[in-house]
């Protein structure tokens, strides 16, 4: 019997490799996939974010030492510019702290200060998934510096704070970052005007729309295009109030009982080059 | 030997084009569709070098793939190891001119790769954008993948070790 065993192996090794490795990946599959195992990826991050910062930061060389006789040349004209800008923006700071002062006691008055106490980590993003199937976004930033899974993530784009996702793995070093546009990212927001809630989440593509679904129907007549879209605070994950993207079409079905919203997130996600991870747990965000 | 040496190569090679395709590649990207090198190589890899290379070096591949990637462990290792076998059992049969062949080769692939992740997915609930793949990034990657098959396919026929195609079985 053992004869006709090895015999077996021996003629068909190929197909028995195949099998053994098939195996071993839906093994994987299954154990991964209900979160048993978690460290094996994580020292796989560690190890592959290392080589990833090395190319990035090799790329980025090369690719700024040419660029940066064009931009020298782009810093003269725009140090004049700026120049005058300062003049008026000197005007400009002297009414915003006069603004701020009367906000600041407005806010007192009708008790609306939400105030987070969130520690920022800045972060610079070194890589993007490197399959089109998924889409996460790898910082240079992880456990060393303070952070932690499911810590949500912020940028700034054009003077404006928004959403970028959330932290899904971490490793010494570096972190992985679940993207608003993934299909998986799933938020609860609210229009900042009419303060109708919906769930967001992704469609997978980062210059994509992404979609605001269970809006309620008799919001329609409430709803402008344009509107503002920020995070409800609901679900402990993410805080009260963050922008998310506006409103760009309003789809309202007649056979389904609620809205579906076409939203343009606030970041342009192509354009990443740094982030905000907010150094918050989900309990402080759920006490909130 | 000889296999043992052609596997590691093969390693070498696709854990560079995965790196490459984190970072660089994300920059020549058409409609935030990536072109997957690793593919083009572990096809080509498999067709000279027979089913025991290719299907060893895709899962080993796949692992560091899914090290980068919110994949669940297996995931990637499936797809390659199953590619790498398939291909592999055409070594040394299928004559690759230096257009053509690899263009389909490496468009089929790139077919298969879409259904098996989407199979996969599916079987496991796993909330990929797999489901969105076939909407069309899976045609865009699918031409993408096949005009840089020529290039990638000349330039790995350089390497001495996959010069030669090895039928399988000897």
């Amino acid at each position: 019997m053992p004869g006709l065993f090895e015999g077996f192996v021996g003629k068909h090794k190929r197909g028995v490799t195949l099998a053994v490795l098939v195996l071993l990946s839906l093994f994987s599959l299954l154990v991964s996939n209900r979160t048993l195992i978690i460290q094996p990826k994580e020292v796989g991050l560690s190890i592959m974010s290392f080589f990833q910062k090395g190319f990035s930061g090799v790329f980025r060389w090369i690719g700024e030492t040419a660029g940066s006789i064009r931009l020298l040349q782009q810093a003269r004209e725009e140090l004049a510019a700026v120049n005058l800008k300062v003049q008026a923006l000197d005007q400009t700071n002297r009414d915003i702290i006069q603004l701020r002062r009367e906000n600041q006691l407005l806010r007192e008055q009708i008790d609306l200060i939400h105030s987070l106490p969130a520690d920022r980590i800045s972060a610079e993003v070194i890589a993007k998934d490197h399959d089109n199937l998924f889409s996460t976004i790898t910082v240079n930033k992880g456990s060393r510096h303070g952070v932690r899974r499911d810590m949500p993530v912020v940028a700034y784009q054009g003077d404006l704070e928004g959403l970028v996702g959330k932290v899904v793995a971490v490793s010494a070093g570096s972190a992985q970052i679940l993207p608003l546009y993934d299909p998986q990212c799933q938020v609860s927001a609210r229009l900042e005007r009419s303060r109708y809630e919906g769930l967001i989440n992704g469609q997978g593509q980062d210059r994509q729309n992404i979609l605001m679904r269970y809006v309620k129907k008799i919001a329609v007549d409430s709803i402008e295009y344009g509107d503002l879209v920020v995070t409800a605070g609901l679900g402990g994950l993410y805080p009260k109030g963050i922008n998310v993207g506006r409103i760009r079409d309003i789809l309202a079905r007649g056979y389904e009982t609620s809205l579906l919203l076409e939203i343009e997130p606030i970041i342009d996600f192509s354009r990443l080059e740094y982030v905000y991870i907010l150094q918050l747990e989900p309990e402080v965000v759920e006490a909130q | 030997m000889n296999k043992v040496r052609a596997s590691l190569l093969a390693l070498l090679l696709l854990c560079i084009a995965i790196l490459l395709q984190s970072t660089i590649l994300g920059r020549i990207a058409i409609a935030s569709v990536r072109p997957d090198i690793a593919l083009i190589i572990l096809v080509f890899v498999s067709l000279r070098r027979g089913s025991m290379v290719g299907q060893i070096s895709g899962f080993a591949s796949g692992i560091l793939e899914d090290f980068m990637s919110v994949s669940p462990l297996g995931f990637h290792p499936l797809m390659r190891a199953v590619i790498g076998y398939i291909y592999g059992r055409f070594s040394g049969t299928v004559f690759v001119d230096p257009f053509l062949m690899p263009m389909i080769l490496t468009a089929v692939a790139t077919l298969l790769k879409g259904l098996l992740s989407g199979l996969v997915s599916t079987l496991f609930g796993i909330t990929s954008s797999g489901f969105l793949y076939f909407a069309g990034r899976l045609w865009i990657e699918m031409g993408y993948n096949a005009v840089l098959s020529p290039f990638l396919f000349a330039a790995l026929n350089l390497i001495k070790t996959f010069r030669q195609a090895e039928k399988e079985g000897t």
